[in-house]
């Protein structure tokens, strides 16, 4: 009996040894912190022997080049926090499941329709983690004007700019892996990324269009005629450029769900008010609605032991504090109920995803968001006028998508 | 001719020679699939079109080549890669040979300078390319801040965020990296040059300009050849630092050959343009070298 109880402990540790352990890049979101992953995981781990779990930490702006290399080199991690606009490239290569195969249906109830933006021809192929609308920010230190259209945020930036104390507006010149700086005046001008053919796909890249040139011409006005924007803006990318709003620094940024908890963990004290992101003049309000999701990797061994991981994760506990901690207004119905959520920001974030568009879900997503915004930086460097920076990231993105 | 023959058989396979196989089939089987084989698949990947998994899906013959060398891109990056590697391995050499000098001048102190110039060389490239970027920050990096506190220039630019200066930035980090390797190859060089010969030249008169260039220039001389190859092959590749410092940008302008292979890979998913510039940096490199091969040989024979 002494040694029967001895073999046991020994082959006690084997079991939680040899039990699945599913691999998740884990999005380093502004505000989530380094306890709240290695509790998760641990908690997880703890009170399930047979399905384990290794959350990886990835900042975002390195998580799609890591995620492309893992993919492309047939290892996979079995989940990963994914841009939802990234989720068509996959499927063109298989590399992503349905999620409605790994995840219960008591989670998938508990999920609010309208951000299951992943639902391709009536398939989840992820399953959402944060979605939200972009707002506009105001550091009412230095301004309590809330324009109504940009060209009113360009006279409002103009008389509140005084540099090196406070500029009038955030604008990021260096590219990184979102194309949201642009796309903000490019929605605000009314523009589309591509044509929309009568069956609903997409045609030729319409980022040339009249209101492309307007939005890049007008983010180049800014920098390098009316000088409102951050010292330096070409070295400046989204992730390195948003805490100089958090100094106090900025007036105006655009800006998304993050922005309260990100400068709660920076220290920042001044008070903010939160408005829609404004239109041109004439022009119907269309702000940036985002989706982020996770996807499950087809040739990732564990992901059973991953969708288990995701009903434990997907429980008010853990994913309402998730939200909490990153801002993002819940995607689950119970979480959404918790009166965290009733604040202006929360308000705001609401009222702007009442006109917000989301991104195109569209094969080539990548390309479109390289090329235009190497339009961006040539436009910024000096290198070519607005329509010439464009009309070559047009060129580039058809000619990617076989147009 | 039938003895001769047997002769080299008993030769290539005898108990030696058996032994011999048996312990270099390993590192040979070890090279053949983590060296050879992806050598050989980016040669055939070239030839096709593949998919966002850079699994091939349609043979093209030159058509990627064709394809690439009518992107005037690609040639902008094949000119500031040799644009990179030229004035970065002369910089290199001319100031690990001035280094080197100094190392080898007798002095107080002389083992700790040695040391501490060691240091870029020991440090990994990722970790010494994330502290110069912090150094090149635009508002807190320690090179503005001296700047504009010591009055030297009030206003310091944004080194990262303008085309000449974040090639320029990129440059300089890649060759503060490279100078140890240099002055610890023409250190060890010197030391190996007797003491005689400096001293028959002195007493012929020679001065000390005279005998760097007769007897250290031309005692280096096979150890220069060598190490400046290498140095050009491994600048020539140079991938960390300007992927950490600029990930190729500000609007490509920091891109050379190797970080668009990157970002042709990894970024776009082009595998199969990834494969032809990989293809193109071979044969580029293999020209570089057997130029150099030939020029080595013949001072050796001569």
């Amino acid at each position: 009996m002494f040694r029967l109880g001895v073999v046991l402990l020994l082959l006690a540790p084997m079991v939680v040894w040899g039990a699945p352990k599913a691999t998740f890049f884990w999005a380093g979101y502004d505000g989530l912190t380094e306890d709240f992953r290695a509790s998760l995981e641990a908690a997880f781990n703890k009170q399930s022997p047979d399905a384990q779990i290794q959350i990886v930490p990835v900042p975002w702006d390195s998580l799609q080049d890591k995620l492309n290399t893992a993919v492309a080199g047939g290892a996979p991690p079995d989940i990963s926090v994914v841009g939802t606009r990234w989720i068509l490239d996959y499927m063109a290569t298989d590399s992503v499941q349905e999620v409605t195969q790994y995840v219960s249906k008591k989670t998938l109830d508990n999920i609010n329709p309208a951000a299951m933006e992943a639902k391709v021809k009536g398939k989840l192929m992820g399953l959402p983690i944060a979605a939200g609308a972009r707002i506009l920010a105001l550091n009412a230190s230095i301004t309590k004007a809330v324009p109504k259209t940009i060209e009113e945020l360009e006279a409002d930036a103009i008389k509140v700019n005084n540099p090196p104390n406070a500029y009038g507006v955030f604008m990021p010149g260096k590219s990184h892996t979102e194309l949201t700086d642009f796309c903000y005046y490019f929605y605000a001008a009314g523009g589309n990324f591509f044509e929309v053919k009568p069956d609903g796909s997409y045609g030729k890249c319409t980022v040339n269009s009249p209101a492309g040139v307007k939005a890049l011409t007008f983010m180049a006005k800014l920098a390098q005629q009316d000088k409102v924007v951050e010292d330096n803006f070409t070295t400046y990318d989204r992730i390195h450029g948003h805490p100089l709003f958090y100094a106090g620094k900025i007036g105006y940024v655009m800006i998304g769900a993050w922005v309260d908890s990100a400068m709660k963990q920076a220290g920042a004290t001044f008070p903010v008010i939160y408005a829609n992101i404004p239109s041109f003049a004439g022009q119907k309000p269309a702000g940036l609605i985002i989706t982020d999701s996770v996807a499950f990797f087809t040739k990732a061994p564990n992901l059973k032991a991953a969708g288990k991981f995701m009903d434990f994760f997907y429980q008010d506990q853990w994913k309402g504090k998730f939200d909490q901690l990153i801002g993002f207004p819940p995607v689950t119905l119970s979480a959404a109920k918790d009166k965290f959520w009733n604040t202006p920001l929360y308000q705001a974030l609401n009222k702007a995803a009442l006109t917000a568009r989301p991104w195109p879900l569209v094969d080539g997503f990548d390309t479109l968001n390289t090329e235009t915004w190497n339009a961006c930086e040539k436009v910024f460097q000096g290198q070519a006028t607005p329509q010439e920076a464009l009309d070559a990231a047009a060129a580039d993105v058809d000619k990617a998508r076989g147009m | 001719m039938a003895e001769e023959s047997l002769s080299l058989r008993r030769r290539l396979w005898n108990p030696e020679a058996r032994l011999a196989y048996a312990l270099i089939l390993p590192t040979v089987a070890f090279l053949a699939a983590f060296m050879f084989y992806p050598i050989f698949y980016v040669f055939v990947m070239s030839f096709f079109r593949t998919n966002k998994l850079s699994a091939l899906t349609k043979f093209v013959g030159f058509g990627n080549f064709i394809d690439r060398l009518q992107d005037k891109e690609f040639w902008w990056a094949v000119l500031r890669s040799v644009i990179w590697t030229a004035i970065g391995v002369s910089t290199k050499f001319l100031l690990g040979l001035a280094i080197a000098v100094l190392l080898n001048v007798k002095y107080r102190g002389r083992k700790t300078a040695r040391m501490a110039f060691i240091i870029p060389w020991a440090s990994s490239v990722p970790i010494s390319a994330l502290l110069w970027k912090l150094v090149y920050h635009p508002d807190f990096g320690l090179l503005n801040r001296t700047l504009s506190v010591t009055g030297l220039w009030p206003k310091p630019p944004g080194w990262l965020g303008a085309p000449y200066s974040a090639f320029g930035a990129c440059m300089w980090v890649d060759i503060w990296i490279g100078i140890p390797f240099f002055a610890l190859v023409f250190l060890a060089g010197m030391q190996a040059i007797p003491q005689e010969l400096y001293e028959s030249a002195h007493m012929d008169g020679a001065g000390s300009v005279r005998s760097f260039f007769s007897i250290t220039l031309a005692g280096l001389q096979e150890l220069i050849l060598i190490s400046t190859l290498l140095s050009a092959i491994w600048t020539f590749n140079d991938f960390n630092v300007i992927y950490i410092l600029t990930r190729a940008g500000p609007a490509d302008t920091t891109n050379i050959l190797i970080t668009s292979v990157y970002m042709n890979a990894f970024v776009d998913r082009r595998f199969d343009w990834a494969a032809v510039q990989s293809v193109i940096t071979f044969v580029i490199l293999t020209i570089v070298s057997v130029i150099y091969a030939r020029f080595y040989f013949r001072q050796e024979n001569a």
